[in-house]
């Protein structure tokens, strides 16, 4: 295997990690599924695609400009559609994915079904570790302070929070923008590697297999959408001599998952708290003795009475 | 106009699955493309591979799919449900066994598109001045045939009123004795028997292919048009789901007609989320 | 009790309707600064709907409610439209709650619980966090946010339970925990939805001694819904008796133990609200 090849698999991984994280803070922080990513990102790798290819634009503001206008449209499908309960959102993002995708191929501007080629070469190694490292530290920097954990709780309980003085409506808002922000830049350096874009590079098994990525890496942790990332990335790359049947291992691996381990591989965990686990796990078992104790005076002066 | 009624048909057949299990297990079941792809090749497979007659390929597709659908439920729906596990968990395994299902179909038969051997003659049959084909009504009637006796296995037998009862509530209806695990037994089987059907009618009127299932998101939108979770909704919503398409891609152009379900849903959520006739809840504190 | 404070909580013939049926028909009834308010009821009388009537989780078919003399809901009439705040905005004027089915937040650890609610003390932007230096107000803010999730877990006496998964603790540390994170947002108002439901007498005696408590050290008004008659009793300034979504009676804990109507209507009714007999 070539250094030529990794490197490949290694851009891959980074474009499609910045999409990861994005659905990350939706899915994993404010507890929202979609399955209409793969809109955002071809809206992103579109409107990228178009500012260098058409408009002759620099690359790195062609990819802002894509991250904005997915962000753009994101608040608006946001402000539709947010105040769904639960599944019904999930099923009018499936719906909102599905028809930036038949738009897109209806589009002769954007070149229909064909798409868009032509596209220079940007994205390298050096760009996507850019991207994702800046990415996760902004993700980081969000969900360690009020307003990350105000997204948190809206996961965890959205009446709660409300009672809490949350505005929760508002904090899905941000979650949905700046998730849509990140998979438009996805996009966009996608559409920089691939140099020809098309519509059904943006199919709903896309959105599927980005949540899946969240869900398997361990919902609400970062650190756990990465090493996702890297192995569900990876791991097809390694089976492409089983041809076709790569995706029905896949299929059954995350069947698989949900029924035996489904708090995903790092279960909320971030890498730091691996650290402190030990600590952690002394404290809490001090807590339980401590709350059973409390429990057996209890039931004991229950008894004498 | 014939043609539209006749895909909302099918597209009724594989949206009463869809509603079904949404009305009891509050989830949907994104897996029922798979099931309807196997049904139809099990039809096509029946009918050319075995030389079995149509009426037998076309039980045994129902058969296939019911069994299939159960299968699902119990290996995987079950330990979820076991467990508590909050429903994206079941949207995401279903979305696992529709990749499973439709990746090994790709991998054992392969992905090449197949055409059903020819059952009904293409000679229309002639109504005074109307002309209608001869699938489009075959379609139509036993589409017909197997929602009303859904209907009333529903609406007049006891385990309908166990599905009907457990669509309000699974735990009440628990405490008053229904045996819930029988009762989704039953509404996969019943879903998947008529998604199996569906397949194979699908494949009849057009042709059969790994990636069958996608269809289902339509079927999908038809039960959300209607109201998920009911079923004469999911029937109505199935139907003018169809007609509108045929009217879309007939006066307008045909590059629009799937388009135009999704923006029916994206504006059928924003509307009314609940459908034309869906149940609602409020939430209580 | 401190008498004569002024108005804190005024409902103005509040009204909810639920299709046909009238949950809240016409209640009319105000609490006063500092007071610890009582409102009792049979099983279906109404009282965690006026709670939820209180919070904007439903809106308000008729009437008002006004919360420190400023209108938060009112049922539309004839040449005016319904007025309602949004919960969110309701509990940022001051009025905190806790659920009759404990609504933590289940899978986060004690302290989180507390920190998110701590929320409202800092006011630093989105894009604030970005750079994580000492002195920025961002994190001046966030170790202020730490210090007051920490003492409010030291006065609750959970200081020692901070990183237990909060679904993990035991019924009566949940309750608490539960009204640590409502006194987080610094309310004026709080209430509390049968706050001694499945506790032990002890347990009941102490919860009844740290309403008193915070009532005094934040300055509060609080009302209580409860089925424990010794807790209501013991603790309320005042107390506003339902049925069926009317108001029965209102006035001292005495007033209303003595009321003709009040007993007849918990003779009639059959569910386990008579604790006070039993005894």
């Amino acid at each position: 295997m070539s250094w030529y090849y990794i490197e490949g698999i290694l851009i891959q991984c980074g474009y499609v990690l910045m999409v990861v994280l994005g659905l990350s803070l939706l899915t994993g922080f404010a507890g929202l599924f979609s399955f209409g990513h793969a809109g955002f990102m071809a809206i992103g790798a579109y409107m990228a695609a178009i500012g260098t290819a058409k408009w002759g634009l620099p690359f790195f503001p062609a990819l802002l400009m894509g991250g904005a206008a997915a962000g753009v449209v994101g608040a608006g499908l946001g402000s539709m559609t947010l105040n769904l309960k639960g599944d019904y959102f999930c099923i009018a993002t499936l719906g909102f994915g599905e028809a930036v995708r038949l738009i897109l191929e209806n589009w002769e501007y954007v070149g229909g079904a064909r798409g868009v080629s032509g596209i220079p070469w940007e994205t390298n190694l050096n760009s996507v570790l850019i991207a994702c490292v800046v990415g996760t530290l902004a993700l980081m920097a969000l969900i360690r302070s009020r307003h990350g954990r105000n997204i948190i709780a809206i996961r965890e309980d959205e009446l709660a929070a409300q009672m809490s003085g949350i505005n929760t409506f508002r904090y899905k808002m941000i979650a949905l923008i700046i998730s849509a922000v990140y998979a438009g830049i996805g996009g966009g350096l996608l559409a920089h590697y691939m140099t020809y874009i098309q519509p059904k590079m943006f199919q709903m098994v896309k959105s599927t297999e980005y949540t899946i990525i969240v869900i398997f890496g361990g919902m609400g942790s970062v650190t756990g959408s990465i090493i996702g990332t890297l192995i569900l990335t990876f791991l097809p790359e390694m089976l492409r001599s089983l041809d076709n049947w790569r995706l029905v291992i896949y299929g059954l691996a995350v069947i698989f998952i949900m029924v035996i381990r489904p708090r995903g591989l790092m279960g909320g965990m971030e890498l730091s708290d691996i650290f402190r686990l030990p600590a952690r796990r002394r404290a809490a078992r001090m807590a339980a003795e401590r709350i059973k104790s409390m429990e057996d005076a209890g039931a004991g002066k229950e008894a004498q009475r | 106009m014939i043609n539209g009624l006749s895909l909302g048909s099918v597209y009724a057949l594989m949206a009463v699955g869809y509603s079904l299990v949404y009305s009891i297990m509050n989830f949907s079941n994104f897996a029922h493309g798979g099931v309807i792809m196997v049904g139809a090749y099990i039809g096509y497979f029946a009918m050319t591979a075995a030389n079995l007659p149509f009426w037998l390929a076309f039980v045994l597709c129902g058969v296939g799919a019911g069994l299939l659908a159960v299968l699902l439920e119990l290996l995987v729906y079950t330990p979820l449900r076991n467990r508590n596990a909050p429903f994206l968990y079941y949207i995401i395994s279903a979305m696992g066994a529709s990749i499973f299902l439709e990746n090994f179909v790709i991998a054992t038969i392969g992905p090449t598109y197949r055409t059903y051997p020819q059952v009904f003659s293409t000679e229309p049959f002639r109504l005074g001045a109307l002309s209608l084909s001869r699938i489009d009504l075959m379609i139509i009637a036993v589409a017909a045939v197997g929602l009303v006796a859904l209907v009333i296995i529903i609406d007049k037998t006891k385990i309908g009123l166990g599905i009907r009862a457990s669509s309000f509530s699974i735990k009440a209806s628990q405490l008053m004795g229904v045996n819930v695990n029988v009762t989704i037994f039953i509404v996969f089987l019943l879903g998947g028997i008529l998604a199996g059907f569906a397949g194979m009618l699908f494949g009849m009127k057009y042709t059969v292919y790994p990636t069958i299932g996608a269809i289902t998101t339509k079927s999908f939108v038809a039960a959300v048009f209607g109201g998920l979770g009911s079923l004469p909704g999911a029937i109505i919503g199935s139907v003018l789901l169809g007609v509108i398409e045929v009217l879309v891609s007939g006066y307008l152009s045909s590059n629009f007609r799937d388009l135009i379900a999704f923006v029916i849903l994206i504006g059928i959520l924003i509307v009314k989320p609940t459908g034309l006739m869906g149940k609602t809840s409020e939430d209580k504190a | 009790m401190k008498s004569g404070g002024k108005e804190v909580l005024k409902l103005e013939h509040a009204t909810k309707q639920f299709g046909g049926l009238t949950a809240v028909d016409d209640v009319t009834f105000t609490i006063r600064e500092g007071e610890i308010f009582g409102l009792i009821g049979p099983n279906g009388a109404g009282k965690t709907t006026i709670f939820n009537l209180i919070n904007g989780v439903y809106a308000l078919s008729g009437g008002k409610i006004l919360f420190d003399g400023k209108t938060i809901a009112e049922g539309a009439a004839e040449g005016r439209k319904a007025l309602q705040l949004k919960p969110f905005q309701i509990a940022q004027m001051g009025i905190t709650r806790t659920f009759q089915n404990i609504r933590l937040f289940k899978n986060l650890s004690v302290y989180d619980n507390v920190l998110i609610a701590c929320h409202r003390s800092a006011n630093y932007s989105l894009f604030e966090p970005l750079l994580r230096l000492k002195g920025t107000r961002f994190s001046k803010q966030e170790k202020a946010l730490k210090h007051k999730a920490e003492d409010l877990l030291d006065l609750m006496g959970l200081t020692f339970y901070r990183d237990v998964i909060s679904v993990n603790l035991p019924y009566g540390l949940q309750r608490k925990l539960e009204i640590a994170r409502a006194l987080a947002l610094d309310p004026k108002l709080l209430l509390l939805d049968e706050p001694a439901a499945g506790m032990n007498p002890e347990e009941t005696d102490s919860l009844m001694q740290m309403i008193r408590s915070i009532r005094d050290k934040f300055d509060l008004t609080v009302l209580i819904i409860e089925h424990h008659m010794d807790l209501i009793m013991g603790v309320c300034d005042r107390i506003h008796v339902l049925n069926f979504g009317k108001s029965l009676a209102e006035g001292t804990p005495s007033q209303v133990q003595s009321s003709p109507a009040v007993i007849e209507a918990y003779l009639g009714a059959q569910d386990g609200c008579v604790k006070e007999g039993e005894r």
